[in-house]
């Protein structure tokens, strides 16, 4: 702080001081043209005065600058010439109506700096609020979609120890088989629970990636399309085995700014969208097209479609899943609203579509970082 | 039973450590575990491991430090564990002198996995018979070291020199993710490698295209974006 103001203190002397020479320069080149003319000298003197008082910090430098006027008024254009007089009448007027002019106008603009201050301060809070209120929806919606998989974890870890208990009090061969399965059972639901929420996880992750949601700034470095895309690929069908999928890329190498690790998630989760809530065997087509400006993703399903009400707030994130999604994948409604998140951090957008036949979810990145 | 190949697991959280545990001892491994850098270094010291798994955030020394003092005096293969979102420490650690890392979370089939292809290309320095004396096969990918021929599916592939050079490098590693930085020197020789590495892209592109049916879904060359390559595993290991 101390060094800001040293800074503004120096700026306003100099700005004063330059201020100073100007007027005087124009006062004399004023009087030389038209002789005596007294009441122009003074304007100049005042315009000087009030722009001093307006774009420095204080009174101060006001003050000074309506004292120098005056005597410099008194020295140069008064007669006699060259010499200080104060004894001219009206004198000690003049130097009162400057100073008043001054102060009123350094007043009046140190309120006004104050007033936009204080205005941008309130600014900056109501953002903070809203931002605040934000997280605190996203946080809500979350732990609501996580204590759903947990809560089964534990009731099915539950069982699986009762189902053991059990085991031990009856021997029995037959039931034995039967309480095998059983427990093959809650250790495969456990399994599934714990993988839906390592995508939720990893959904999250990548918001905290996004360094501020409002100023949509990510690290983009130059990444090959066929890498990022075969790698996401490659990770979804790791996660859902059984889900059939047709990919296509375009034949020319491509590469463009993003972050892969944002991208490959959206990608995912478009994939993941059309697997688990299209309730079709027919395969996901995935195809990635090369546009002149930008390059465009698109997952199309051939399933029941999106139902119409729902589209214009897809991506909005929670408000509209529950009526739709089913139980045990509630979390996609997030997921959609993170790949909103990341796309538009990119500079890119994102639709869904209705066909129909099915459903398709588009969205594109620009070639060139784009140039605010 | 002392023909067990041992695995040093160094790795602060209890619950991951005791499940590498009971997978690895499970599938006949001899596992040793340590909960600390200095603990690690000092089983390293003694009981010579034939491999290392090392989770890069210990809590008293760096991961990337107890690599740099174990490869000054020893080559066992040392399998780097991290999370999925730094891939910088990912290529640090494997620039200073890891063989492969895994992801968290890993399952089991993926982590026996990468301890197999690990200790084969330890096991092949140590028997001193480098895979150039038979060609290497995985799937319908065949490559002929002595006569530089690549096939797929008994249709020869061709490839510029400089194309080739890369596969055979990948193909003398495979199953081993290969960084960028060493690709670039092994093939454009020590001061090529750039931060973009766009002449490697470029030649990877075309490989995949001459040796892929889709290169959005690779079957032979898998990318690991941010960290480098990994040609699939030879199998007549």
């Amino acid at each position: 702080m101390p060094k800001n103001k040293i800074y503004s203190t120096v700026h306003s002397l100099v700005f004063t001081f330059i201020l100073m020479a100007i007027s005087t320069f124009i006062a004399f080149i004023c009087f030389e043209l038209v002789a005596n003319n007294y009441a122009n000298i003074s304007l100049i003197y005042i315009l000087a005065l009030v722009m001093v008082a307006r774009f420095t910090e204080g009174y101060w430098y006001g003050i000074v600058f309506s004292l120098f006027s005056v005597i410099c008024i008194n020295f140069f254009f008064t007669f006699p010439f060259f010499k200080l007089n104060f004894t001219l009448t009206g004198y000690p007027l003049t130097f009162l109506i400057m100073l008043t002019i001054t102060i009123i106008t350094s007043a009046a603009t140190s309120h006004i700096k104050i007033q936009a201050k204080q205005l941008s301060e309130q600014e900056a809070i109501l953002n903070k609020a809203e931002k605040e209120q934000m997280r605190a929806n996203l946080l809500r919606a979350i732990s609501h979609d996580l204590r759903t998989p947990l809560t089964s974890i534990i009731g099915a870890s539950n069982s699986y120890f009762e189902l053991s208990e059990d085991a031990n009090i009856t021997p029995n061969p037959v039931q034995t088989t039967s309480i095998q399965d059983k427990k093959d059972a809650l250790v495969h639901q456990i399994n599934d629970d714990a993988e839906w929420l390592l995508n939720m996880v990893e959904n999250l992750l990548s918001v905290t990636r996004i360094q501020n949601s409002t100023s949509t700034k990510v690290n983009t470095s130059l990444e090959v399309v066929e890498e990022i895309v075969s790698e996401a690929v490659m990770r979804f069908k790791k996660r859902q085995p059984d889900a059939s999928l047709t990919v296509s890329v375009p034949d020319e190498f491509i590469m463009i700014p993003m972050d892969s690790l944002l991208i490959e998630q959206v990608i995912i989760n478009l994939l993941e969208n059309a697997s688990v809530h299209s309730q079709s065997e027919h395969p996901i087509i995935f195809t990635v097209k090369d546009n002149p400006q930008y390059v465009s993703f698109h997952v199309r399903d051939y399933g029941i479609g999106i139902s119409p009400d729902l589209i214009p707030t897809i991506f909005d994130g929670t408000s509209t899943r529950s009526a739709r999604m089913s139980d045990a994948h509630k979390g996609m409604g997030i997921g959609l609203s993170i790949c909103k998140t990341i796309v538009s951090a990119h500079s890119g957008t994102i639709q869904a579509i209705n066909y129909p036949d099915g459903a398709e979810f588009m969205f594109t990145l620009p070639k060139e970082e784009a140039h605010e | 039973m002392n023909n067990k190949f041992t695995v040093l697991v160094i790795e602060d959280e209890q619950h991951i450590s005791d499940f590498m545990y009971s997978t690895l001892t499970s599938h006949d491994y001899r596992v040793l575990q340590a909960f600390s850098g200095k603990e690690g270094l000092s089983l390293i010291n003694s009981q010579c491991p034939d491999i290392i798994l090392l989770d890069l955030g210990l809590p008293d020394i760096d991961g990337h430090s107890i690599i740099k003092s174990v490869r000054e005096w020893s080559s066992s293969p040392i399998i780097v564990v991290s999370a999925r979102t730094n891939e910088r420490e990912k290529v640090t650690a494997l620039d200073m002198g890891a063989d492969d890392y895994i992801t968290k979370p890993f399952g089991t089939g993926e982590l026996l996995a990468r301890i197999r292809t690990s200790l084969r290309h330890s096991n092949r320095l140590n028997n001193d018979s480098p895979l150039f004396s038979r060609p290497y096969s995985a799937g319908g990918l065949k490559i002929d070291f002595s006569r530089r021929m690549v096939t797929v599916d008994g249709n020869s592939i061709h490839l510029t020199p400089i194309e080739y050079k890369i596969v055979a490098y990948l193909a003398q590693n495979s199953g081993k993710v290969v960084t960028h930085t060493t690709l670039m020197t092994q093939v454009w020789g020590p001061y090529a490698a750039s931060d973009t590495n766009k002449i490697l892209r470029v030649n990877m592109a075309n490989i995949r295209r001459k040796i892929e049916t889709n290169p959005a879904d690779p079957k032979y060359i898998f990318t690991e974006v941010g960290v480098g390559y990994r040609l699939k595993e030879d199998e007549q290991g």
